[in-house]
């Protein structure tokens, strides 16, 4: 077969199947949060959908589905209507750079298991982090609600505040590696991971990728007991569900970033790469739910303090130490 | 002005008021039974101890008794006074029922209020109560005598302030009750006022036991639509329905009280077969189809037929603004004249105290206040009850009063007495000499001579007259003799009872229309088309029935509004229905001039006893109300003249048209009302002709108004159906021997008003060559409209009843 | 010390929530398991009837005075022994909020709350209860507790025959 054309449809073949994944993920992330906060707060979760609650996924998309598609009188209706699909695109396609296990010989030919290994994964990462906020901005700018506006203004400043110290973050894991692409960066981590090297970075990252996700205790822009829903108050129906779902991906996306960026991604031993990959990943996943059914949520004034104040003054010493300390030992 | 010191508060009070009423203007409450503003303090209750510190008196006092002084300090919360009003309202309770769950009087009872006020919680006595057996008295007035705190608030009521004599105190000891010698219904027309005055539940309300709490009805400060007096009412409605009507203070109309007309004759507004749809030659529409097709008739027959091709029709039962937009609706329909009301003798009568009035006009309380009264051809008790009870309250003060009147004397108090038509009595009261008219005899010429002397000494005197009897000549004489009797500096007064709550009004709005005759005259010539009826029944309002019925018969397009299911309504071709005085807000100008503002009490509509059928109501959601379809009257014809408006927008423009009505601009419900500023018409008087007398052979028949059932608002209560008089011809006894007639026996009544056969009754007061019907909705003297004097009859034996 | 309290009760808090995923929920299954709630639970009202079976319920309107919702309406009327009753009592339950006040303002003990909290219907008018959905043939919590037993006025026995009266006065007589 030609190459050329085996290399297209493997390309294919691999995206269907992490678009499958990544969506079955994402929902039955919803239920898995669901149970694992209703077992913090000593309840029990949504329990009624299928053995122990398993169909509750299905259960909400097919409610979702079938709810009114409502649209506000002075909304900007297009933008209105496109802004869903920002946020969860952007969240889907982060994930084309990850590399989420070790290559694979078929048909004679390696197969990298990553949907597309580009040399500056990286800034793609950063680029479309930051497209990101486009949807939040958006949808609460076309909503034409005042409740909407300001999850939407908030949004955009926590964003953008965070986004630096994130970037600040990842430079010390590039310097180790030597490398914008992201199989690169697993491939140097191949026996240490670099969260033992940059631990700093690591925690900093960490924090950032919670604001990035706008979830709890960074959850401002949809703070419920002050902006009714925040920057989606005015969606409905499956239009709210993109958002819901856009934020699932983006933390199962995120998670496994962190897992590629820090904790050496697919490389562990006994067991195969990809169950290391998803381990590390569900790990992350929990580490998110736990933090969100623990710590309420901070106040707009401890956020930026945070974000200014302390991440990134942390994030530029951490980046000079590291710097310094790499020259050291490289010299 | 004594000032005292109350509870470290100054307060001046005018002289001779008791530290009670210092306390009251300084608005603490001290606690009180027996005491009540109009009936003085007795001091039987004991309750309203105070200490008073310094001053004249020292130690505790009873609040009411004390006389204020310049220089007390009166305290109401010393333990002393507390501890004296808490071991006396222990006592009070000691023989109490306790059962005020089952009590009509809960939550406005004043025993239960100064029970929780004076501080007793907890019973401590462990004896038996003692107990009485109750009377029944009559369909209006429960008794349970139980529940008596011994306050003597009814006797003084009922014997002192209303005159009645059948009621009173009996027993010793601690077996002190009250009521009448013998079970029976209560004579007194001021019966009712047992119900406001009893601190306690001993009287209540019979005619709605049982059937709502205070707190959960809708109330309003209103005006009595029964006569033309304007007295001060609170109506009470629950569930769409108007349940009770109990006095409120008219410090110038009728202080506390109210008649028992007034208080219980309001079930017109719960009659069943009231309209309350639009309907149209016998189909039910909607308001925009009804007043659409009834403008567009009216309209054609003012092209066809010129302006006067529609009558307009109203009475004095209707609003002064709904008067006033049927004088709009005239206008619009390009000057038809209004005609105020259906009966023509009291129309004019109307009109001319209207024109000729001036600031003669006097309220009841001018007459309370009065040293000398004239009653003249006036009976009160038909025409405006509570007028009697404020000339009462004159005589209690001494003042002297005198009654010229043909008809058996009814009033609550003595009065000197001559048993003859006014007129020529009034004729020579306002000649400049006043000799006594020719044929009287000699103790009616000394009376009268008294009775003049009297007017002509007094300071305040008041002449009080009847339009019914009197007529627009007697009407005249009397605002004749006023002016006679007035001199610079000192008027002599004038109160004429009239037939509507705003008769006064519509004819000061229409002083010089056509008149119900000449709107008869002009229908039966073809000129007058169409009718609009305004709460008005010129069936069986105008004294001739039979010309009316024939003259409706050749109409065109006869539309009636109206809340009552009235004979006229039966047979329009369209009924507009509107809402009964308690159902919108209004004005009424009262028979001295006097403009009151009445509110919305309730929203019309069907109750739910109706729409329940006695049972819960319906279970169903409805957006709307049902039978919610009644407008004001003054709402349904500024619609129908096609220019809706709103309240304040009509009342703004008759005050500007009317310079006379301008005090309608600030007008509030509740409040004293505004005194009219009248003039009287500078043009020169009408010399009325005498009315053509009775010949020779015949008797002078009276028809009158009884307490009940002779005006078409009482006559359709539910609650004084039983009530109503018994049909019956008074004669007096040797007019009834010379006839051959004796108590009982059947006459027959031949008149211009019609033929009955009735029952004899001897009425030893009425004057020789009277006859005397009460007319009755219902009866065979429906059609006996009263207004119309004393006109020639003949009376006859037997004939089947 | 500010930065080492911080982590300490942001670790300390995450301990908590950890250890309680191992905990037994508090959650009940609700129409497979059932709580038995105590005797005096405020659930669904009940006009209850005196030791001699009649309707305690005397419609003296203070328990829709005492009712925060306006969930209560009647119409009171009077029987031909001069007792007075409800002709129609209404409790509207898609209002009540349960709270008891009309139960303490009870003067008869005629209305009375129960332990039955399972009210719900899917037509809304279903839960208008009547007066007929509302009795019980039971007195209740006070099964000997009669009104008119008390109350001086002579419904249930004679005038002057209760239990703290005296006969009815002779007011004609004037011996001392």
């Amino acid at each position: 077969m030609n190459p050329l054309w085996l290399g297209l449809v493997l390309t294919a073949v691999k995206l269907v199947v992490v678009l499958a994944a990544l969506l079955t993920m994402a929902a039955y992330m919803v239920w898995v949060e669901r149970r694992l906060l209703a077992r913090m707060q000593l309840r029990l979760g949504p329990n009624r959908v299928g053995w122990f609650g398993l169909l509750q996924p299905l259960a909400d998309v097919i409610k979702m589905l079938a709810k009114e598609d409502t649209v506000p009188a002075q909304a900007d209706r297009w933008v209105f209507l496109l802004a869903p699909a920002v946020t969860a695109c952007m969240a889907l396609l982060t994930f084309a750079v990850v590399p989420f296990g070790p290559p694979l010989s078929l048909f004679g030919q390696e197969v990298p298991m990553v949907v597309s290994d580009l040399n500056i994964g990286v800034l793609f990462f950063l680029g479309l982090s930051s497209l990101g906020v486009y949807g939040v901005a958006l949808g609460g700018w076309a909503s034409s609600s005042k409740f909407a506006l300001m999850g939407a203004v908030r949004g955009l400043a926590q964003l953008i505040s965070y986004e630096l110290s994130m970037s600040l973050a990842l430079v010390p894991v590039l310097m180790l590696a030597g490398s914008f692409s992201l199989s690169d960066i697993v491939a140097a981590q191949a026996e240490v991971p670099f969260v033992v090297y940059a631990p700093v970075s690591f925690a900093i990252f960490l924090v950032s990728i919670l604001a990035e996700s706008r979830r709890t205790p960074f959850d401002l822009p949809e703070a419920e007991s002050e902006l009714v829903a925040g920057y989606h108050t005015e969606y409905s129906g499956m239009r709210f569900g993109l958002y819901f779902v856009g934020e699932y991906i983006n933390m199962i996306v995120l998670g496994a970033l962190t897992t590629v960026l820090f904790l050496g991604g697919w490389h562990g031993p006994w067991l195969p790469g990809l169950a290391w990959f998803l381990l590390k990943v569900g790990a992350l996943a929990f580490f998110f739910i736990w933090v969100r059914g623990t710590l309420p949520r901070l106040r707009y004034d401890q956020v930026m303090h945070l974000g200014w104040k302390v991440l990134l003054p942390l994030a530029l010493v951490n980046l000079l130490v590291t710097a310094g300390i790499l020259l050291g030992v490289r010299a | 002005m004594p000032t005292l010191t109350i509870d470290e508060r100054e307060v001046s009070v005018p002289a001779g008021a008791s530290v009670l009423e210092a306390a009251e203007a300084l608005g603490i409450t001290v606690p009180h039974f027996c005491y009540h503003k109009a009936l003085g303090a007795v001091g039987a209750c004991r309750l309203c101890a105070v200490e008073i510190q310094a001053g004249p008196q020292h130690g505790l006092r009873m609040a009411c008794l004390v006389e204020a002084r310049d220089g007390m300090v009166v305290s109401t919360t010393a333990p002393a006074a507390t501890g004296m009003r808490r071991a006396v309202i222990e006592y009070l309770m000691l023989n109490h029922p306790h059962d005020c769950p089952v009590c009509d009087e809960g939550g406005e009872c004043q025993l239960q209020d100064m029970t929780v006020a004076g501080g007793h919680g907890v019973r401590r006595y462990r004896g038996k109560k003692r107990t009485f057996p109750n009377q029944e008295l009559g369909p209006f007035v429960e008794q349970e005598m139980n529940r008596c705190i011994q306050c003597y608030r009814c006797v003084r009521t009922y014997r002192d302030y209303a005159g009645g004599h059948d009621f009173g105190v009996l027993g010793v000891r601690q077996r002190v009750a009250y009521g009448r010698f013998r079970p029976g219904r209560l004579e007194s027309p001021y019966s009712g006022n047992l119900v406001d005055v009893c601190p306690t539940g001993v009287f209540t309300d019979k005619t709605v036991r049982f059937r709502a709490r205070v707190w959960d009805m809708q109330c309003a400060p209103s005006v009595c639509p029964h006569c033309s007096l304007g007295c001060a009412t609170w109506p009470w409605a629950r569930y769409r329905e108007l349940l009770r009507v109990s006095g409120r203070e008219g410090p110038r109309t009728n202080g506390f009280f109210l008649c028992d007309r007034g208080r219980f004759g309001s079930g017109h507004a719960n009659h069943p077969d009231r309209p309350r749809t639009p309907r149209l030659d016998g189909r039910e529409l909607g308001w925009p189809e009804a007043l659409e097709a009834l403008r567009e008739r009216l309209t054609k027959l003012t092209w066809a037929h010129g302006p006067g091709a529609v009558g307009l029709l109203t009475s004095g039962r209707a609003s002064l603004e709904s008067a006033r937009a049927l004088g709009l609706l005239g206008q619009a329909l390009g000057g038809a004249p209004v005609v105020c009301e259906p009966h023509p003798r009291r129309d004019r009568a109307v009109r001319a105290l209207v024109a000729e009035l001036g600031q003669l006009g006097r309220d009841q309380e001018d007459v309370r206040q009065s040293d000398c009264l004239l009653l003249a051809g006036l009976d009160p008790e038909g025409e405006a009850p509570m007028l009697a009870l404020a000339a009462r309250q004159a005589v209690r003060r001494g003042a002297r009063a005198a009654v010229w009147d043909p008809r058996p004397d009814r009033l609550p108090f003595p009065a000197r007495r001559i048993a003859r038509l006014p007129e020529a009595l009034l004729e020579a009261l306002a000649r400049p000499d006043g000799r006594a008219p020719d044929g009287l005899e000699a103790a009616e010429r000394e009376s009268y001579a008294e009775t003049r002397a009297a007017l002509q000494a007094a300071e305040r005197p008041v002449l009080l007259g009847g339009a019914d009897l009197l007529g627009p000549r007697g009407v005249r004489l009397l605002l004749a003799a006023a002016r006679a009797l007035s001199r610079p500096g000192r008027a002599c007064g004038l109160s004429l009872a009239l037939p509507g709550p705003d008769s006064f009004g519509g004819a000061l709005l229409c002083p010089d229309g056509p008149d119900a005759d000449e709107l008869l005259a002009g229908i039966e010539a073809g000129r007058v088309r169409a009718l609009v009826c305004l709460e008005a029944d010129p069936l069986s309002e105008h004294p001739d029935p039979a010309r009316v019925a024939a003259a409706l018969g050749r109409l065109e397009l006869l539309v009636v509004l109206d809340h009552l299911p009235t004979a006229s309504a039966a047979r329009a071709h369209a009924v507009l229905p509107t809402t009964a005085a308690a159902e919108m807000d209004g004005a009424f100008v009262n028979h001295a001039g006097r403009l009151q503002g009445f509110a919305r009490v309730y929203s019309a509509g069907l109750p739910i006893r109706v729409t329940g059928q006695g049972a819960h109501p319906p279970r169903e959601f409805r957006p709307d109300t049902p039978g919610e379809l009644p407008q004001p009257g003054w709402a349904v014809l500024a619609a129908l003249a096609g220019e809706p408006v709103e309240l304040g927008e009509l009342r703004a423009e008759l005050a500007r048209s009317e310079p006379r009505l301008a005090g309608l601009a600030g007008l509030v419900a509740g409040g004293p009302g505004v005194q009219l500023a009248l003039e009287p018409s500078a043009r020169e008087r009408p010399d009325t002709p005498a009315e053509p007398g009775v010949a020779e052979g015949e008797l002078a028949l009276l028809s009158v108004e009884a307490l009940f059932g002779s005006e078409p608002l009482s006559a359709r209560a539910a609650p004084v159906a039983g009530v109503a008089s018994e049909d019956a011809l008074a004669l007096c006894p040797a007019d009834a021997a010379r006839l051959g007639l004796g108590e009982g026996e059947p006459a027959r009544l031949r008149s211009a008003l019609g033929e009955a056969v009735l029952p004899v009754r001897l009425a030893p007061g009425l004057a020789p060559g009277f006859a005397l019907v009460q007319r009755r909705f219902g009866g065979p003297l429906e059609g006996f409209a009263p207004g119309g004097g004393p006109i020639a009859c003949r009376i006859e034996k037997g004939g089947a009843r | 010390m500010t930065l080492w309290r911080s982590i300490r009760g942001t670790l300390a808090a995450l301990g908590v929530t950890l250890k309680a995923i191992f905990r037994r929920p508090a959650t009940i299954p609700y129409p497979e398991v059932k709580r038995v709630p105590a005797p005096r639970y405020r659930a669904r009202i009940v006009l209850t009837r005196d030791p001699r079976g009649g309707e305690r319920c005397v419609a003296c309107h203070l328990c829709s005075a005492a009712c925060p919702v306006n969930c209560i309406s009647m119409q009171a009327a009077e029987g031909p022994d001069g007792r007075r009753y409800a002709a129609w009592f209404r409790i509207n339950f898609s209002r009540c909020i349960f709270c008891g006040l009309c139960a303490e303002a009870c003067p008869t003990l005629a209305i009375q709350m129960t332990p039955d909290y399972e009210l719900c219907r899917r037509d809304p008018l279903e839960l208008v209860f009547e007066k007929e959905d509302l009795l019980v043939e039971d007195g209740g919590k006070d099964r000997d507790y009669d009104f008119y037993r008390h109350a001086g006025i002579g419904v249930a026995q004679a005038r002057g025959e209760g239990s703290e009266e005296e006969p009815p006065a002779d007011v004609r007589s004037l011996l001392p």
